[in-house]
């Protein structure tokens, strides 16, 4: 389960991720599922911007890209950096190469109302996907409020059962997003906290493996450019894109639209600077892997020089 | 104001007056009225009917009577032209065309149009044809079809859909007959009629057909449908903004602010809106996207490709050009510097090269050890036929492998070159083999030449041909040991015979010293004494033998050649005198000459010193006019004495016989052995032939006087025959000797031991 569960629609994904392209050249293959700060490749792939060197394989979430990229049928994927971090802590070396969108409040903690400030969070249960980007949420409110993991009860439930554990008093508070966030606060929970109070520090990414990023150079950077002109199209042409997005994710266009306000969709301009060899994803990245191994979701941190590389993010737009 | 502004408001008012003739100043407007005109994209009393309301409501909630107008595309052109219009909603193409006419406008609002309570802002378009047209199903069908528009300036209408055939690879505007209509009812009705393959209409015509007459439903079909959630339209196309209401510069901004607050504040459920279809109007939208899709298809206001002229690029980038067209200049007169120092360069190079190549005295280049340059002198000297068979070799390559001195001449040229290396200017002797293999020798110098811009220093080498003096100097140096090591003692003088230098054999010989000598007179004859200087000074040479004495006063005889020198002048500089000691050579000399004259047995002369006695005496007698006699003298009965007691025997007889004949005769007399046993004997100025009786009975006696030889006694007697001269005729020596021989055979045969006198008589 994974907090895109919601936006996601029934996408003939295990058909897709089954599909291994044989082509002239193996297509580099990439691995998606619905997301909002991945539809830019969606879009691209449906105008046909997508370049035949690259094959986007679907699947219903995080967790099937993550596979992918372990057992290797994935060469590429779209992640969060913590999912990357996973990912990268197993033994796949990975490289960033682009930054797809910045959460800024998509993911959020709801509390009963007793709870009124962070530091109240101590002793109560809370609810938390721990697999997921939640859990990095939930370790960083933490770390935000000066609570050690163990002052609080955790109670690893996937998102969609939280309502019921809610209403049943087995958890204080949730971490969640759209629309559980709606649910519970229609039952009186309250937002105490969400993404964009921790500012640029969750990211989902284009992760490309270092054997793709060495030998295939031409496929990652027609697969960044695709992205690129995707992100376009949802800026220049939002009152196109908002329909396309909402078909696909068979929702109504204002939730897209909301959708949409909760994250940031960065350019090129701020993506050379968020992958830049001191730039701000860098740090996220040291601080995740930190947390990760701290809370033993890691046996340890990965290893690398460098995670980000920036050098294939195209020039200007063609 | 900027002057602009400026011109544009006089503009204004200008027309204004122009045309209405009831004038009002612009801003007595706000008391009366604002003209709102409406795009008429169906039969214009529909849009009158759906949005009279509006302007009513616009009216109410202004305050300011808004007055509605309904106008085609070019209706409304014209009034705005003639400022007749405030606030127009138009299309979004259309909206780009009147910007870009009069690039000032303002969006107020973009209309939110609903449908079926749903609503949205956005609009595209829809591509029709007759349902039972089974040959158009997508949009790659529409190849040569005809098109019925409404017109090119219909975003839903026309442009979208030419994007999205344009992407699917159909170029509408060139391949297809378009045919433009001026509203969508016309469109729909033209597609119906077969007048035309499809038909182009904006998002909501459709619906409003179907409504409006529902027996249209199954006569129609949509190509390239999008379905799209939310959307409320069928639908072709990707989707664009709605239409936006604009209002015009010269409205009061107050009259504005009023209606875009009335705009806002129109509300779904009102009939205003429900009359014109809307459920509202949300803040502008960004028309970028349709501003694109102009560009890309190249329709107004973007179908005029600016022509860049040449005057264009030079006034936009005439900076650049000015800098580019400098430092072309500048390159220019930098590079004919360049050619022109170069050219100099090269004059300058090639004289230097003629000279050098012409330079008589070798000179060559040398970079690693090795030959890189050379002239015709150096090729010459070497004897080699070009200088490209000296070029890259090591000067050792054509040196003997040994240089006089005992280094190897490789080792020699490395040291050498070495020492360049380090800055000094090297000399040195060095032998050369020519490749005839003759030997030169020069006198190679060598200097380090440090060539910019080249790693190792480069050495120039000079040579010059010292042979003519090494060959002097060897020749000197030969002169020289012969002077020092002659067996001959040779001595130099000056002029008047003073010695100046001596060698050490003049010493051995003389026994002086050489500080003795320098300054002496070198040996001369006794009796010539220094006239064999004048001698040699006039015959250029003198050489004779004489007697001198060493140091100790040893007599040495020495063998002199006295040569005399002349100087460049022909004046007389010095005496050499060469001699040897011939002291022994003269001993032995005169050893020889007894050996040829004697016996060497008896020491008594032999035959032919006696015939020289002989003749002497001969002559001698004549001269002094008195007789001599030849006596002929043969042992008799030796040859039994020689067989009884052996040769030694015989020889000690033969000299003791010798001995005392020898002793019979007197001083002057000759006795020679002529060989053998037999002798004979000159016996000079005769008293009388009775003395000469008596001399022979003598001798006979001497003879025969028993001799002890071989520890016997031994007896001999002797035959002699003797004759006188002068005689009658005249003789010779051998004629007297033969006379005497004949006169000893008598005596032989007379019973030896007896003397006979020679008679012709007898014979």
């Amino acid at each position: 389960m994974n907090r895109r569960h919601f936006l996601r629609l029934s996408v003939s994904a295990a058909a897709a991720l089954a599909v291994i392209g044989c082509g002239r050249s193996e297509p580099l293959r990439v691995g998606v599922h619905p997301w909002i700060g991945y539809e830019p490749l969606f879009l691209a792939e449906e105008f046909g911007w997508l370049a035949d060197s690259v094959k986007l394989v679907k699947g219903r979430a995080a967790t099937d890209s993550m596979d992918g990229l372990l057992t290797g049928e994935l060469d590429a994927a779209a992640l969060t950096l913590d999912e990357v971090i996973r990912v990268y802590a197993e033994g796949v070396p990975l490289r960033v190469v682009a930054v797809t969108d910045v959460s800024v409040g998509a993911d959020m903690m709801m509390v009963k109302p007793g709870i009124t400030s962070l530091s109240g969070l101590r002793g109560r249960s809370i609810g938390v996907e721990l697999a997921g980007v939640s859990g990095v949420l939930l370790f960083s409110i933490l770390e935000h409020a000066g609570l050690e993991s163990h002052e609080v009860t955790l109670v690893d439930l996937p998102v969609n059962r939280h309502l019921d554990a809610w209403q049943r008093g087995e958890i204080d508070a949730s971490i969640c997003y759209e629309p559980v966030a709606s649910s519970l606060a229609k039952v009186g929970g309250t937002r105490l906290f969400d993404s964009s109070d921790l500012p640029e520090t969750i990211f989902d990414v284009l992760v490309v493996t270092e054997a793709a990023a060495r030998n295939r150079a031409a496929a990652v950077r027609d697969l960044v450019q695709a992205h690129f002109r995707g992100l376009r199209h949802v800026v220049r042409s939002m009152h196109d894109a908002v329909y396309r997005i909402a078909t696909r994710q068979a929702i109504h266009p204002d939730l897209v639209r909301r959708a949409l306000a909760t994250i940031m969709l960065p350019e090129l301009a701020a993506n050379q600077r968020y992958l830049a060899r001191r730039g701000q994803l860098e740090a996220v990245a040291r601080r995740l892997a930190e947390i990760l191994v701290r809370e033993g979701l890691i046996s340890s941190a990965p290893e690398y020089d460098r995670l980000c590389d920036p050098s294939f993010l195209p020039r200007s737009l063609r | 104001m900027t002057p602009l502004r400026l011109r544009h408001g006089l503009l204004a008012i200008l027309l204004l007056m122009g045309v209405w003739q009831s004038v009002l100043p612009v801003a007595a407007q706000v008391r009366d009225e604002v003209t709102l005109g409406v795009f008429a994209y169906r039969p214009e009393p529909v849009i009158r009917e759906r949005y009279a309301p509006l302007a009513d409501y616009l009216s109410q909630e202004s305050g300011v009577q808004v007055r509605l107008e309904v106008l085609t595309q070019e209706e409304l052109t014209r009034s705005l032209a003639a400022n007749r219009v405030d606030f127009f909603l138009t299309n979004p193409s259309h909206f780009l065309l009147i910007r870009s006419e009069r690039s000032l406008t303002g969006v107020l609002a973009t209309v939110i149009r609903s449908w079926n309570g749903q609503s949205t802002g956005s609009i595209g378009g829809v591509i029709l044809a007759r349902q039972e047209r089974d040959d158009i199903n997508t949009l790659k069908d529409l190849r040569n079809k005809s098109i019925a528009t409404p017109g090119v300036h219909y975003l839903g209408g026309y442009q979208t859909q030419a994007l999205e055939l344009l992407d699917a690879g159909l170029d509408i505007q060139r391949g297809n007959r378009i045919v433009r209509l001026g509203n969508h009812d016309r469109v729909v009705k033209a597609v119906l009629a077969g007048d035309a393959d499809v038909g182009f209409v904006r998002t909501g015509i459709y619906e409003d057909l179907f409504r409006e007459s529902p027996g249209l439903a199954g006569e129609l079909k949509v190509i390239n449908r999008q379905e799209l959630r939310g959307y409320p339209f069928v639908l072709s196309t990707r989707l664009y903004p709605e239409w936006p209401l604009v209002s015009l510069p010269h409205v009061d901004s107050r009259v504005v602010r009023r209606i875009a607050s009335a705009l806002f504040a129109l509300e779904p459920e009102h009939p205003a809106a429900r009359a014109a279809e809307l459920s509202g109007f949300s803040p502008p939208a960004d028309y970028q996207s349709v501003e694109e899709l102009a560009r890309r298809l190249r329709v107004a206001p973007y179908d005029q490709v600016p022509r860049v002229t040449w005057l264009d690029v030079l006034n936009q980038y005439r900076y650049w050009v000015a800098a580019v067209a400098v430092l072309v200049i500048l390159l220019a007169m930098t590079s004919l510097w360049l050619g022109r120092k170069k050219r100099q360069l090269v004059v300058e190079e090639r004289r230097q090269r003629t000279l050098i190549a012409s330079w008589p005295q070798p000179m060559l280049m040398l970079r690693e050890g090795v030959l890189i340059d050379c002239n015709r002198a150096a090729v010459d000297l070497v004897r080699y036929s070009s200088e490209s068979s000296l070029l890259g070799k090591s000067l050792a390559a054509f040196s003997p492998f040994v240089q006089p001195g005992g280094t190897p001449s490789m080792q020699k040229a490395e040291s050498l070159l070495a020492k360049v290396m380090r800055g000094e200017v090297v000399q040195s002797e060095w032998l050369f083999v020519r490749s005839d293999g003759s030997e030169v020798w020069v006198d190679m110098t060598l200097a380090p030449v440090q060539e910019p811009g080249s790693g190792a220093p480069s050495v120039l080498c000079a040579w010059y041909d010292i042979s003519r003096r090494k060959n002097a100097e060897e020749r000197q140096r030969l002169a020289l040991r012969v002077f020092e090591n002659a067996r001959e003692a040779i001595f130099i003088t000056d002029a008047h015979g003073a010695i100046i230098d001596i060698n050490d054999a003049y010493t051995n010989i003389t026994g002086f010293e050489r500080d003795q000598a320098v300054g002496s007179m070198p040996p001369m004859p006794l009796d010539e004494g220094s006239s064999i200087l004048v001698v040699a000074r006039e015959h250029g040479v003198w050489s004779g033998e004489f007697a001198s004495g060493r140091q100790s006063g040893e007599a040495v005889v020495l063998n002199l050649t006295l040569s005399s020198v002349f100087d460049e002048s022909g004046a007389l500089s010095h005496f050499v005198g060469v001699f040897s000691d011939i002291t022994r050579l003269k001993d032995t000399e005169r050893k020889l000459r007894t050996m040829a004259h004697y016996d060497a047995l008896t020491g008594l002369p032999n035959r032919v010193l006696f015939s020289d006695r002989l003749q002497q005496s001969m002559a001698q007698a004549r001269r002094q006019n008195y007789s001599l006699a030849v006596l002929y003298i043969d042992l008799d009965q030796f040859k039994p004495v020689n067989d009884a007691f052996g040769h030694g025997a015989g020889d000690a007889l033969l000299v003791e016989v010798s001995r005392r004949m020898r002793a019979t005769l007197r001083e002057e007399d000759t006795l020679a052995r002529l060989g053998g046993d037999e002798f004979s004997a000159i016996v000079v100025n005769i008293a009388g032939e009775a003395a000469l009786q008596q001399l022979l009975f003598r001798l006979l006696e001497a003879i025969a006087e028993p001799a002890w030889v071989a520890d016997h006694s031994v007896e001999v007697s002797a035959s002699i025959g003797y004759t006188l001269y002068p005689q009658a005729s005249e003789l010779d020596g051998d004629q007297l000797l033969r006379q005497a021989d004949q006169a000893m055979y008598r005596a032989k045969r007379a019973g030896k031991n007896r003397y006979c006198k020679f008679s012709d008589a007898v014979s």
